[in-house]
């Protein structure tokens, strides 16, 4: 299967067209016409202001979109540069708007772009994601230029985030990453990324296109397999993350789960090398620092409180053969609690997340049932963090993470002791 | 003197005979149900070894197994339960052989029938443990689906799916074993049915209100999750 997409009819036209190039960025898409528009703009500005002497590819790999977004790939084009105040002459810069094949997801579409990476023989790459809008032609200057002048492999992305966004990475995948392989990388799933051409190349080496890194999986799985095998890695601070409004349908535990499957599934892979880490060490972070305004989240607290308390009143006979008695106990307690005393401590928050990933390694029950019976306790701890951090402002939000993540540390090496 | 040849000596020498006839058969019987129990005995001891070296008690408890047996009674692990099994049924199988190895025409002709018989009921034994094994399966798949999309009746629904998917395996098991064929189908399509319609019924007319009331709720609830607009990733 590696390498078919650039053997496909009409990508091994453009590739043979194209023959190498140094840079590329991959967009992945599905039914994104609405915004995709303005990223590739961003991308294209972003190769000529700042890598103008160098070739330029942009891949649109995109998941069978209905809603015409491959043509809005193809049709946009930056005409006037002196408008972005750009005078000077661009070396070259090519599309490949292709629809990948595989399972459809994020990491299929990631997969066609590291084999079309591999064909041009690129240099540096990058990836961002198809919905944003608070995408500038700086942000394709900070993934890729850590690559190409200080020889990092991945660039990891810093952003601005609203305090109640991505909770799925402050409360599990980042002080997971962190506390197991040692390093601070503080927004391993942020999905726009940069990383060399060596790296595109070690990642078409993993046989992983069958699995949840074919879906939300992704993010991690390249975070986690950058650090885990050595390669250099940095962070660029990119300002903030604005992106479409989310699919109202999308399914929650489906996402944790597919997030959740995928660092497990990397937990047993890389488990000689996680044992081993002791302290956590920072990465580089390039970017100037500066506070951005963030659009106001809405949030239902009573609703998550309510959808907690249903799973702790249905879900316990699962969870007694994964959660220890005291915390079974604690639950149960906080089912009962008012929205005012709801509180999930951190040490009770990272036993559950430790005492999950024990329960897949040891395959106590089907995978999916196991961590998908962990959305309402993911939902109660959400609920908890949004009542604590009410109050607070970003730095206030970011001790609390830092608290979680250094508890996640204290109970690192008895979980690792369980882990047999 | 012939009158006592005729009514003693001969059916005397007849049953002697006819004893030398069967003595053979009888002692090849005995010899077959002895090395029956041995060797059930042997292969109890070596699927049991076979069983606790691939992890047999945790893959069953994976299944849901060890619960159904343990609900059934059965304190002892399932590798060594189903041993036990396999040597009752080497015994077993013996002991038939044995039977047959008699030559008694009665016993040949109920064993034939029994024979033709057993793969239904092993079958039928087949369906209902897979029966309860999905019924597991998606009994818990429902009710954490339903608990995930906040459905207060979760474990109800769960336990509904659970039901329906072992009573499905039970019809096809008694239709199996040939057990009121048509009755037993007909019955279970008349119940299902029947309880569809009553909910239907139920839920139109009798709680028209409830109906109109769960609408509304579910309305107005997908129009606040709209409004949550935590990204999660």
């Amino acid at each position: 299967m590696t390498g078919a997409v650039t053997q496909r009819e009409g990508v091994h036209e453009r590739i043979t067209g194209i023959g190498e190039a140094d840079i590329l960025v991959g967009i992945p898409s599905y039914n994104n016409a609405r915004t995709i528009g303005h990223v590739v703009k961003a991308v294209q500005a972003g190769f000529a202001k700042y890598f103008p002497d160098k070739r330029t590819v942009l891949v649109n790999s995109d998941g069978g979109s209905t809603d015409g977004t491959m043509d809005v790939v193809q049709a946009t084009t930056i005409d006037d540069f002196s408008s972005i105040l750009l005078s000077h002459r661009v070396a070259s810069f090519s599309k490949i708007a292709t629809p990948y094949h595989g399972i459809p997801g994020k990491g299929s579409a990631f997969r066609t772009v590291f084999e079309i990476a591999r064909a041009l023989g690129v240099k540096a790459c990058a990836v961002v994601d198809s919905d944003l809008r608070s995408i500038t032609p700086e942000w394709i200057e900070l993934l890729i230029k850590p690559v190409v002048n200080d020889g990092y492999d991945y660039v990891s992305p810093l952003y601005h985030r609203h305090k109640y966004d991505g909770t799925i990475t402050n409360s599990i995948v980042y002080p997971l990453t962190r506390s197991l392989y040692g390093k601070i990388v503080r927004q391993p799933i942020g999905g726009d990324f940069g990383f060399s051409g060596k790296l595109a190349q070690f990642y078409l080496t993993k046989d992983v296109w069958e699995t949840d890194v074919a879906r939300y999986g992704i993010d991690i799985w390249m975070t986690t397999t950058a650090i885990a095998n050595g390669f250099s890695v940095c962070q660029s601070f990119l300002g903030a993350k604005i992106h479409d409004a989310k699919d109202p349908g999308a399914d929650l535990s489906a996402m944790l789960f597919q997030v959740v499957a995928a660092t497990f599934g990397l937990m047993e892979e890389y488990v000689s090398m996680w044992k081993k880490v002791s302290e956590t060490k920072k990465v580089p972070v390039f970017g100037f620092h500066y506070e951005v305004g963030l659009e106001p989240v809405s949030v239902n607290i009573q609703r998550m409180i309510d959808k907690f308390t249903l799973g702790t009143r249905e879900l316990v006979p699962i969870w007694e053969n994964i959660l220890s008695g005291d915390t079974l106990g604690f639950l149960r307690k906080l089912s009962q609690a008012s929205q005012k005393k709801f509180r999930m401590p951190d040490e009770i928050w990272a036993d559950i997340v430790y005492s999950f990933a024990l329960a897949a390694h040891s395959k106590i029950i089907n995978q999916e049932h196991l961590l998908k019976s962990l959305t309402p306790l993911y939902i109660g701890r959400t609920a908890s963090f949004v009542i604590e951090a009410w109050e607070s402002n970003a730095p206030e939000v970011e001790e609390k993470i830092e608290h979680l993540c250094r508890v996640y540390e204290q109970l690192k090496p008895s979980f690792a002791n369980r882990w047999t | 003197m012939n009158f006592l040849q005729r009514i003693i000596i001969e059916p005397f020498e007849s049953c002697y005979e006819k004893m030398l006839t069967f003595l053979p058969y009888f002692l090849t019987s005995l010899a077959l149900f002895i090395a029956g129990i041995i060797l059930g005995v042997v292969l109890r001891v070596i699927f049991l070894r076979i069983f606790r070296a691939v992890n047999l008690d945790r893959a069953t408890e994976r299944l849901g197994l060890f619960e159904m047996f343990s609900k059934s009674g059965i304190k002892e692990p399932p590798s060594s339960f189903i041993a036990r099994i396999i040597e009752w049924l080497t015994i077993f199988t013996f002991a038939v052989v044995a039977l047959q190895t008699l030559k008694i025409p009665t016993v040949e002709h109920l064993l034939e029938r029994f024979f033709l018989y057993l793969p239904n009921v092993f079958t039928a034994a087949v369906i209902l443990l897979f029966g309860y094994v999905l019924g597991n399966f998606f009994g818990r798949a429902a009710l954490i689906a339903c608990v995930n999309a906040g459905l207060k009746k979760a474990g109800t629904l769960g336990r509904l799916v659970k039901i329906t998917v072992f009573i499905l395996s039970a019809t096809m098991a008694l239709e199996q074993l040939g057990i009121g064929r048509e009755t037993v189908i007909i019955a279970f399509a008349i119940v299902f049915g029947g309880i569809v319609l009553a909910l239907a019924i139920a839920f139109g007319f009798g709680g028209r209100k409830m109906a109109k009331d769960y609408l509304e709720k579910n309305i107005e609830s997908k129009k606040e999750e709209t409004r949550d607009e935590i990204d999660h990733l």
